[in-house]
């Protein structure tokens, strides 16, 4: 893949014509206030801000790197972003409570069962607000702004939309892994039942088996029940993830489709421009017809009439 | 794959050197260039936000200093002018200039001229200058195709432009592939001729420095042909998906405009057809129309399958499966929906046509001999009502072509039956099209009559029986490829340009066609190079025809050589 790189011819050009020109002209306007970026970019969690000063343009040595101030959004943009961020480790914690609680333990395992829920919880409210916050990113208007939020807006959200999958899975998995630690449990409880009806021959020992007998099918019922609600509990969180899921489906391309075809988009916006005009135009005749004033008017003027009515009769009777 | 990653591997640089927001800038062909291999959600993915056309940025007057601006444009004077004005008044806050081929000094003067604000940061050449639609076939795209074929003298400096434009591609593509190759051309033809000889003096004299790449055991050919020596195959009706597609309603870009031919749902009325993002038609791109339809079936089944157990949910593990599997659900049915409806919309043209009737003609006149028969076949053709007036043109054209030496008389009466059939058709078309492309000009053996071995080939073909009708013709681009293969391409036929020699067999081989290519061509180069002859061929041309471009094309030359010959 060969390139050819013209850079330096081009500079020397315009060095040698600057010192052409630079006795005629004046000292250039500046280009508004300027923070200098090193090598960052405003989507990645690292950014470094260095301070600069507004040099003088007329020493910039090789490339000055020289951006505007960007416009508002771009912050709510870099909030969604660093959510994102939490998100993505809090979900790797979540992968390995997940793991520790199935493994095979000896205590109770509640505090696993509530680092589970609180991690979940956490996950899912971040991307809860995330979605919510993407929201806001939607602009109107057919200007060149508008494109770049809609495009920062749709990069988001496919990244969203990995995340809430990613969840899902995991969850999905734990699920399964769960339900199948129950199944186990309930073949302990269908030996105790089997034990117990053989022990019903001997008297003695019916006494001192129906006590062991009760407690433990007490602790298995115990057990299931908690399953039961952290299944329960799981649900609920895969229910949440759906709605987020449907509503970030409306925000992601489909690849492959026409709708991701760079040169379907920018004819798009074209017509959109121009459609958006159309319906300007279209909106400023009705306003200016004033149709509402008009019934307004008549409806109060009606008031009036009936206002006066009433007293007459009033007067008269 | 090699044209495609070619240009995704330049966009790639492009965008990965330059951190933050950017913009990117094309023009109305390099568009073409980039939206056929590199996606929007890919640019998403780098971060790059907007996409703009150079003319119509300049129009808006926000500034958005927060954008770093990359331009992809070519080198033409109007790009260049544009750039100047942007430069002067800069809207963004970084200017990184990547032209697709290679600038004159001279235009880099005036940029570094109007650069006063020191906006621009780098100019690179990045020579993505060609249209990569599929892996080993490319196009230019150019508008005004007509022009190859007319004499160098009814218009100079429009041949010139032509001829230039068709260098600069041919230059990009090799740089590309990082190869000098050694220049054969068609001796026949002027066009091609000429083509070569620029491309040689390129290649050679004046940027001989950029393009000394290392020497590999043998170097690449580059053959230069003109579309005139089969004009055959672009007048064939096609049955092969891809060529269908491209021949019933119009293939662009890889895109699929139906909006003309029906009405459709929002969704289907724009589609893609690539062989890159779509698995479906990468594997039945090539097939004929009938195993199409029974694959499209079996694909439909397979969805229907997926949908009924998508809407058998019953627990909650199988909500939560559905919504897990639901993008992938939802992107095979945008898929399914695309290519049932491409089929559906093309059966019914076959039907409203008469397509298979006129077909089998087509490839009898194409492919078999007997000129009594064939005239009695077009005849009654032509008397048939439902054949549309670019079908009976058709007809006679390959008549024409095939028997223009053999019973003058009859010819003759099927040019005047056509011209009494059909009344938009232009006079003299069909004895245009003989003038340009009839068998004192051709080098090829197009029919397959004037060798004995072919001869002898086609009879044993004949005996034998073919498979299918409808797709028996071979372009005779596979018997070019043929020879190349065995070696045996005729110094006579194609020289060499200047001194240059091939010893043995080339390892790769791009064929340009002056005058434009066809989907049946590309599958045929497609399929050689899935039998692993040890050679890899490149097909390119001006652009990809079906018949009714390559009829446009045949019509404005028609018309300006008339308007040119009153002028004399």
């Amino acid at each position: 893949m060969a390139t050819r790189n013209r850079t330096l011819l081009f500079r020397k050009y315009r060095n040698s014509l600057r010192s052409v020109r630079a006795p005629m002209t004046e000292s250039k306007p500046g280009v508004g206030p300027v923070i200098e970026m090193a090598s960052t970019s405003l989507l990645h969690p690292k950014r470094s801000y260095a301070p600069v000063s507004t040099e003088d343009p007329g020493n910039s040595s090789k490339g000055a790197v020289t951006v505007g101030l960007p416009p508002d959004w771009v912050d709510v943009s870099e909030e969604i972003s660093v959510n994102i961020q939490r998100a993505r480790t809090k979900m790797a914690e979540l992968g390995k409570a997940h793991a520790k609680a199935l493994m095979p333990s000896f205590g109770d395992g509640k505090e696993d069962q509530h680092q589970i829920e609180s991690l979940t919880q956490e996950v899912t409210f971040l991307l809860r607000k995330s979605e919510k916050q993407l929201q806001r990113l939607s602009a109107g208007g057919p200007s060149e702004d508008s494109s770049v939020r809609k495009n920062v807006q749709r990069s988001l959200a496919t990244d969203l939309q990995h995340l809430s999958m990613e969840l899902r899975k995991k969850q999905s998995t734990y699920l399964k892994r769960l339900r199948l630690q129950k199944e186990d449990g309930g073949d302990l409880e269908m030996n105790l039942n089997g034990s117990s009806s053989r022990a019903e021959d001997d008297d003695f020992d019916d006494i001192l088996f129906s006590e062991h007998q009760m407690s433990k099918i007490k602790k298995s019922e115990e057990i299931s029940v908690e399953r039961e609600k952290e299944i329960q509990q799981v649900v609920e969180s895969v229910n949440e993830l759906a709605q987020i899921m449907k509503d970030l489906s409306a925000l992601v391309i489909d690849q492959g489709t026409i709708v991701d075809r760079i040169d379907y988009n920018i004819q798009n916006v074209a017509s959109t421009v121009e459609d958006g005009l159309k319906q300007l135009q279209k909106a400023e005749r009705t306003q200016r017809s004033g149709g509402m004033v008009k019934c307004a008017s008549v409806l109060v003027i009606l008031c009036f009439i009936m206002l006066i009515l009433l007293i007459l009769k009033e007067i008269f009777l | 794959m090699v044209l495609v990653t070619s240009v995704r591997d330049y966009i790639n640089r492009m965008l990965h050197d330059i951190s933050g927001m950017k913009v990117l800038i094309l023009d109305s062909e390099t568009v073409s260039n980039v939206s056929i291999v590199y996606s929007q959600s890919e640019l998403l993915q780098k971060e790059v936000f907007l996409v703009e056309m150079i003319d119509s940025i300049s129009v808006s007057k926000e500034s958005m200093s927060h954008l770093k601006a990359v331009y992809f444009v070519r080198p033409t004077s109007d790009n260049i002018q544009k750039l100047r004005y942007q430069l002067a008044n800069p809207r963004f806050g970084e200017h990184h200039l990547f032209f697709s081929n290679l600038l004159k000094d001279t235009q880099i003067h005036i940029l570094a001229d109007s650069d006063e604000h020191e906006a621009v940061q780098q100019v690179q050449e990045f020579y993505a200058d060609f249209v990569a639609g599929d892996p080993y076939h490319f196009t230019l795209n150019m508008p005004s195709n007509h022009l190859y074929m007319l004499p160098a003298v009814v218009d100079p400096s429009g041949l010139q432009r032509y001829s230039d434009r068709v260098v600069d591609g041919i230059a990009a593509l090799f740089l590309a592939l990082k190869r000098r190759p050694v220049i054969r051309y068609q001796r026949t033809s002027d066009t091609a001729k000429r083509i070569a000889q620029e491309t040689a003096k390129l290649m050679y004299q004046h940027e001989s420095g950029l393009f000394d790449f290392r020497r590999t055991e043998s170097s690449p050919l580059l053959l230069v042909i003109d579309r005139r020596d089969d004009p055959v195959t672009p007048l064939l009706n096609q049955w092969t998906y891809q060529a269908m597609v491209h021949e019933l309603i119009g293939l662009q870009d890889n895109k699929v405009d139906l909006r003309a031919i029906a009405s459709l749902p929002k969704d289907q009325q724009e589609v893609v057809l690539s062989s890159e993002q779509d698995a479906f038609f990468k594997s039945n791109m090539y097939e004929n129309f009938g195993d199409i339809g029974m694959n499209i079936k079996r694909m439909v089944d397979d969805f229907q399958q997926v949908a009924k157990s998508n809407q058998n949910i019953q627990t909650v593990e199988d909500m939560a499966r559905f919504v897990d599997n639901y993008p992938e659900y939802k992107k095979m049915q945008g898929n399914v929906s695309k290519h049932v409806t491409l089929v559906t919309e093309m059966s019914k043209l076959v039907e409203a046509r008469k397509l298979m009737l006129v077909s089998q003609t087509e490839q009898d006149l194409a492919c078999n001999g007997g000129q009594g028969a064939a005239y009695e076949a077009v005849t009654d053709l032509l008397n048939n009502e439902s054949v549309s007036d670019i079908d009976r043109l058709r007809l006679v054209m390959l008549y024409a072509l095939r028997y223009e030496k053999e019973n003058p008389v009859q010819l003759m009466q099927l040019f005047n039956k056509l011209a009494s059939r059909s009344p938009k058709y232009k006079p003299g078309l069909v004895q245009f099209l003989l003038k340009q492309a009839g068998v004192e000009k051709r080098t090829g053996d197009l029919f397959g009559n004037r060798d004995l071995m072919n001869i002898a080939r086609n009879m044993a073909r004949g005996l034998k029986g073919v498979e299918n009708v409808y797709t028996q013709h071979q372009p005779l681009l596979f018997q070019t490829m043929e020879s190349i293969t065995r070696g045996r391409l005729r110094d006579v036929d194609y020289p060499f340009v200047g001194d240059h020699f091939q010893q043995g067999r080339p390892q790769e081989v791009v064929i340009f066609m002056v005058g434009g290519t066809t989907y049946e061509e590309s599958r045929s180069v497609a399929l050689q190079n899935a039998t692993n002859s040890g050679i890899r061929f490149i097909l390119g041309g001006t652009a990809v025809l079906n018949s009714k471009r390559f009829l446009l094309d045949l019509e404005e030359a028609q018309r300006i050589a008339r308007s040119g010959s009153h002028m004399v």
